[in-house]
């Protein structure tokens, strides 16, 4: 670009310089009629030449708009289009009986094989777009780099959805909910924050995800979550945010940011990817209605042992309501009815600490197996020194056909238990009766199976188990169990409609009295933007 | 302790045998076929996905980082057909060797001109591939070009045997090139026919043996068959006198043995891999299957 402005630079003048020449000429008059004659001749060139360009242009006008119109045809395809492909018209030479202008093949019985790619050696990577057939039907034409090769790198380009030429993949998700249930209370009955929280209609879930590659460096992935609460009041989550190391030696990564803590199966995904409309109770009430996840860093390493085995090690502030039973004010400054203390960090103690180990093995081609055990470890806010800590051990079986069909059919078994060790302390200012340590503990299991393309029937047993308090009343301390049943449609990976039944039973405790409830879910979602891949 | 000298003797032998021979991931199994042509027993091979399912839809089980992370070389092919399950697992395998880019990283799609790219994308049309149609492997031709590439990615990391890399190549082109005339004159008579296929896999084969396949049994890429759909299959099958149905392993026969009986045509086992059918374990095998059963089928 450069070389063609000098050169028109240095034309330019040149060409100014001429005419200047020849415009103060002195002319005889025989000669200004000769001269005359020659430019009106030159003039009707011109014109019939214009005329030419002009029909020309609007044949290929033509040709264009016939190929644009039915690009699904066979016939503009890219490869047809390779007219001289001798498919397009049988000839009896037996050396060309079929489509391919490849001299390699085509001359293959006339004569010795020749080379076909020159420029390639042998020991040379090849070079994007060198490519080992001169089949113009094959290869792509020249000069034009793999169509997986980012694009070229202007920063005014548009971002565009799909096909690898944008530098961030967008995706849109809408969770909605119709929602039935014989308690009047459905917030009290559903643990998660996205789950359904009232009769009717409920938009729990409407998310925004960005990620990409930042550089050769890092690759950054972002979350937010638009909710409406029960009057229709939207509240911006900011859910995930976080960075993460693509080149690290010794299989290490580093990861930092806002992101969902890597305990357990359920606890780091989001919800739009469960297999129920709803939490289990043991991940609600032990981790918190939003899941246990907050700013902080993770290191994990997949240990170099034949089978796969990762060692995780989370930290986070553990702060709020994410940081469910840590240092968390609770609401109105109150949890597990104690005042707390909502103090600021004093130590290294005060981070939830997170450590997980994961392990998978196939079982056969068609079936794996992964365990992993979690821990969660840090202090709580309802006393001067206070600690939490919860245990969680997770199992999945998967089994998955040898001749899946859009992943079907599979038989999916997911299990999760936790235990929760909590010292409740005597509140901010120490005016409640009694410190006390609570042993809780919790699972579900739940089976899916994906009996035919697009289609996934589930069933799930909940169980919490909770330390009666002496003191409280908090329906948060109720110990619980829930059957759930669930049928799932998926028209496409992009959208999914799913009915589901919950039966709940909340046991009576020393103070609250035990109840039934039945609650059936209607829930529909879609998918716009970038195909998110699908983690194990 | 004797365990943990058995786990440390694993380790080092996992290493040592990492350093005799390349170790080859192939996303699918055709890519891993001629990764066999070209490394012979000069490597060590892993094929992620069977060869009976659907390479849309595969599980990214944690057993394929472990393979990916002591990966040499990659093979992948590079237009979105494993889109839904190779990146998470990139992600976590952390593996610099196989970036894109690097010799390590051969991507099939790379330098050929994909068929049937859309002109704009919308999921209105089903599952299409924004970068254009990605089952290109079953044209030998466009085989031929991407073991090239592989024979140029292992001479390159590794160079000792080089020589030996080349020459497979330099085999399996000739083989490549004589087949083409043996398969060219099998499909000749059938020039210009339509055949009918459950899922739009098939444009290059039917290129490179000029027939015409542009009727599927899905309504849309990825959209089960539905009976209107069929309804309207079966007519235009008639009027066409069409004589041959392709599935491949992962799609539902019943659907297309009734479209057959309705027809009067043959349902006709195809697949994109080596292994898919019987007696199919390597690539010019398969394309043996594919032109016999083809050509029985149209007869």
């Amino acid at each position: 670009m450069n070389k063609f402005i000098l050169a028109m630079l240095t034309i330019s003048p040149l060409a100014i310089a001429t005419a200047q020449d020849a415009a103060p000429t002195p002319a005889a008059s025989p000669d200004v009629e000769g001269l005359r004659q020659q430019v009106q001749a030159l003039t009707e060139t011109v014109k019939a030449l214009q005329q030419q360009v002009k029909d020309q242009q609007g044949k290929i006008d033509q040709i264009n708009q016939q190929s644009a119109q039915n690009p699904q045809s066979p016939e503009p395809s890219p490869i047809a289009a390779a007219v001289a492909s001798p498919s397009q018209t049988p000839s009896g030479s037996g050396s060309a009986r079929f489509p391919t202008e490849d001299a390699s093949v085509v001359s293959s019985s006339a004569g010795p094989l020749t080379s076909p790619a020159p420029g390639v050696t042998a020991n040379a990577a090849a070079p994007p777009g060198s490519f080992p057939t001169t089949d113009t039907s094959v290869v792509s034409s020249a000069g034009e780099t793999s169509p997986v090769a980012p694009a070229a790198p202007s920063l005014t380009a548009p971002i565009t959805i799909g096909g690898g030429k944008n530098y961030m993949n967008i995706s849109f998700d809408g969770l909605f909910a119709l929602a039935y249930s014989s308690a009047r209370d459905l917030n009290q009955i559903e643990v998660g924050d996205h789950d359904p929280q009232q009769r009717g209609f409920n938009a729990r879930n409407i998310e925004l995800a960005f990620d990409g590659a930042v550089d050769p460096y890092f690759e950054g992935f972002a979350n937010i979550v638009f909710k409406l609460d029960n009057d229709n009041e939207t509240s911006v989550e900011v859910e995930e945010a976080f960075m993460q190391t693509t080149d690290l030696p010794f299989n290490l990564q580093l990861k930092g940011g806002q992101f969902f803590a890597a305990f357990g199966r359920i606890n780091p995904t989001h919800p739009h990817t469960w297999d129920f409309a709803d939490d289990p109770l043991v991940h609600g009430l032990f981790l918190g209605p939003d899941g246990l996840r907050g700013v902080g860093g993770q290191l994990s390493w997949v240990v170099p042992v034949p089978w796969y085995s990762q060692l995780i090690l989370g930290v986070q502030n553990g702060r709020g309501s994410t940081g469910f039973s840590f240092r968390n004010p609770g609401d109105n400054g109150i949890f597990f009815d104690r005042m707390t203390t909502d103090r600021e960090m004093r130590g290294l103690e005060d981070f939830v600490w997170v450590p997980r180990w994961e392990n998978s093995v196939d079982l056969s081609p068609t079936q794996v197996v992964l365990v992993g055990a979690s821990g969660a470890f840090g202090s709580n806010d309802t006393g001067s020194n206070t600690r939490t800590q919860i245990y969680g051990g997770d199992f999945l079986y998967k089994w998955k056909s040898a001749r899946a069909e859009g992943g079907f059919p599979f038989v999916k078994w997911q299990t999760e238990v936790m235990y929760r060790r909590f010292e409740a302390g005597r509140g901010m200012d120490d005016t409640f009766p009694v410190a006390e340590t609570f042993h809780d503990w919790g699972m579900y299991s739940q089976v899916l199976w994906g009996f035919k393309k697009g289609w996934v029937v589930g069933v799930r047993g909940d169980y919490v188990n909770m330390q009666d308090s002496r003191f409280t009343d908090d329906p948060d301390r109720q110990s619980r169990s829930r059957v759930s049943a669930d049928l799932t449609w998926y028209p496409t990976e992009f959208s999914k409609l799913r009915l589901q039944y919950n039966h709940d039973f909340l046991q009576e405790n020393f103070l609250l009295p035990g109840r039934d409830v039945d609650s059936v879910f209607f829930q529909f979602e879609f998918i716009l933007g970038s195909h998110g891949a699908h983690k194990f | 302790m004797k365990k943990t000298q058995l786990i440390l003797f694993t380790i080092l032998a996992a290493a040592a045998s990492a350093s005799a021979k390349l170790n080859v991931v192939a996303t699918l199994p055709d890519f891993g076929s001629l990764a066999r042509e070209i490394g012979g027993d000069k490597m060590n091979l892993v094929i992620l996905a069977k060869p009976t399912e659907d390479p849309h839809f595969v599980d990214a089980r944690p057993s394929f980082v472990v393979s990916l992370r002591n990966a040499d070389v990659l093979i992948d092919g590079g237009a979105e057909l494993e889109i839904g399950w190779l990146p998470p697992l990139l992600q976590n395998a952390r593996n610099p060797k196989i970036e894109v880019g690097k010799p390590g990283r051969v991507q099939a799609s790379q330098g050929i001109r994909l068929m049937n790219v859309p002109t704009n994308v919308t999921r209105a049309a089903g599952d299409v591939h924004a970068l254009g149609n990605p089952h290109f492997m079953s044209d030998p031709i466009i085989a031929k070009a991407i073991a090239q590439h592989i024979a140029q990615s292992f001479s390159a990391l590794d160079s000792a045997n080089a020589g030996f890399y080349e020459g497979n190549y330099k085999k399996f082109e000739a083989t490549i090139n004589a087949k083409l005339q043996e398969w060219g004159a099998a499909m000749l008579p059938f020039k210009g026919q339509n055949v009918v296929a459950y899922h739009d896999s098939w444009p290059y084969f039917a290129h490179r043996f000029g027939l015409n396949i542009d009727i599927f049994l899905e309504p849309k890429p990825g959209i089960p068959p539905s009976p209107s759909h069929l309804t309207e299959v079966i007519a235009q099958m008639k009027a066409q006198h069409i004589k041959a149905i392709i599935i491949e392993p992962f799609h539902d026969r019943r659907i297309a043995e009734k479209v057959a009986s309705a027809t009067g045509a043959k349902v006709v086992d195809f697949s994109q891999f080596p292994g898919g059918l019987p007696g199919t374990d390597s690539y010019m095998k398969l394309i043996d299957a594919l032109v016999s059963r083809l050509g029985a089928a149209l007869k």
